[in-house]
């Protein structure tokens, strides 16, 4: 008992390393939270896209262009996309790494949102659509009243999973030398030569973010669910 | 419609944000260790320079960025993201021979035993890699070795394999091979002064040497857990790191240097 209360000292009051984790969970909120956003807008744009195209054949362009977007994002591992960006497309500018951050995983996010998105509009009925046309709606006001609004109901559980696989996947951000929650973890090991310690301290607290997150999810599935009775 | 909005006007927000956390390339001049104050400064996690740079406040140093990999932080300061790296001189030099515009700074900054670490309270394998030590000393074996990778000297040539009856099992390696030429990757293998040392130890213990590529900040928690049998990776004997392992006598003095753009 002894020991352990010295190890936790070591490795979180020393020098107040427990500063290091918290520096890292607050950049992988703000990496996370910005590449939800990011991924979400360009998951529903590309969705829209595709579903239209199938449905009318309108936007072959832009369908094409949606289709090797995905291929190549889905196609590449997220730290070498983030490699990439920061080594490769910036190479020259010195860059803010946060904002690479965003952009990797918000554009990563986005190919994966995209295909959730569009199994959700296709999975609402045929026979929506044509109740909407009948109703004097075009495509447009059908797809932004009826369609999206049960299709976002559909696929909820699929997002908030793809989020939660978004908030983890942010700890590959060491790779650019960007002290995220995970990397926290490690710098406090390479000061201290301790694996236990540091390891399940960032482990509990994406476990806790984790679990907030699903709450939260829960939460809004169940005030959407209302309107079903 | 209103969501996209609301998101398309919080998208501008950071795009704007970013770009403006975005600095222009800085061009501070560094040609002695002095001139580190207030600069970026790039480092390998977990080696001797991170700990050296962060934990020394009269550097001045304003933000110390971590690596995974020496040369990462080496890339980084070619492409103008960080103002200087410090590492061991060895892999310092390699890296400037192979990148035009980069140089040295030609203060010593400090210097460092390397030394093999081993698992804490084995002093049996503590001896006898003590005693061998003192053995590729004394009969010049190690100086051969350090004449062929550091000293560059003529008609030195790489340890050769000495064939010995090894009856004495395994002795696992844990090592970061990617810091020419204590230790880096050629063909298939693991190649440098740390694992010819390495192997002439072996040789006279009568063991097999195995090499277990790692990341360096994993190599002590592979020896604390007993998953490797030593450490050999430029490892400098520190009193911190002497709380989880403990080390052999030292085999090298190395220093650590400063890299800057010319």
């Amino acid at each position: 008992m002894e020991e352990f209360y010295q190890r936790f000292v070591s490795n979180f009051i020393e020098d107040n390393r427990y500063m290091y984790l918290v520096r890292g969970l607050i950049t992988t909120l703000v990496i996370t939270f910005f590449a939800v956003m990011i991924g979400a807008l360009l998951g529903f744009i590309i969705a829209i896209i595709r579903s239209t195209y199938s449905k009318t054949g309108k936007l072959r362009v832009l369908n094409f262009l949606c289709n090797i977007y995905i291929t190549v994002i889905r196609g590449t591992p997220v730290v070498v996309q983030l490699l990439i960006i920061y080594f490769v497309i910036f190479g020259s500018v010195n860059i803010n790494k946060i904002f690479v951050a965003v952009l990797a995983f918000g554009l990563n996010s986005g190919a994966y949102v995209s295909e959730i998105v569009r199994s959700g509009i296709m999975s609402v009925d045929e026979g929506q659509f044509e109740a909407g046309r009948s109703l004097g709606f075009n495509y447009n006001q059908t797809m932004r009243l009826i369609i999206l609004p049960q299709a976002i109901k559909n696929i909820l559980p699929a997002l908030g999973n793809e989020f939660i696989v978004l908030l983890k996947e942010t700890s590959v951000c060491g790779f650019i030398a960007l002290e995220d929650l995970t990397k926290a973890g490690d710098i406090i090991r390479g000061r201290t030569y301790d694996a236990f310690m540091p390891l399940i301290a960032v482990a509990l607290i994406y476990l806790t973010l984790v679990i907030i997150f699903t709450k939260l999810v829960n939460y809004l599935e169940r005030r959407l669910r209302n309107s079903d009775h | 419609m209103k969501l996209k909005k609301v998101m398309a006007v919080v998208l501008a927000g950071v795009m704007m944000a970013s770009l403006a956390g975005c600095s222009t390339k800085s061009n501070v001049k560094i040609n002695v260790i002095a001139d580190l104050k207030g600069t970026t400064v790039g480092v390998q996690t977990g080696t001797t320079g991170d700990i050296l740079v962060t934990d020394d406040k009269e550097l001045g140093v304003k933000t110390v960025e971590h690596y995974n990999k020496g040369f990462e932080a080496v890339q980084s300061l070619i492409q103008g993201k960080i103002d200087a790296v410090v590492i061991d001189d060895q892999p310092a030099k390699v890296f400037v021979e192979k990148n035009k515009g980069l140089k040295i700074i030609d203060e010593e900054y400090t210097s460092e035993d390397y030394a093999i670490g081993i698992a804490k309270g084995n002093t049996e394998l503590k001896d006898k890699i003590n005693a061998a030590i003192a053995q590729i000393k004394e009969d010049g074996t190690l100086q051969g070795i350090i004449d062929y990778y550091i000293g560059n000297v003529e008609g030195s040539s790489p340890y050769v394999k000495k064939d010995v009856e090894r009856p004495n099992g395994t002795l696992v390696m844990a090592t970061n091979a990617e810091f020419p030429p204590y230790e880096s990757i050629e063909g298939n293998s693991v190649v440098g002064l740390d694992v010819d040392m390495a192997q002439a130890i072996a040789d006279i213990l009568g063991m097999d040497l195995k090499v277990e590529d790692m990341a360096f900040d994993s190599i002590i928690a592979n020896i604390t857990t007993g998953k490797s049998d030593i450490g050999v990776a430029g490892l400098t004997d520190t009193e911190d790191r002497r709380q989880s392992i403990d080390f052999s006598d030292s085999y090298y003095t190395g220093r650590q240097v400063i890299i800057v753009k010319e």
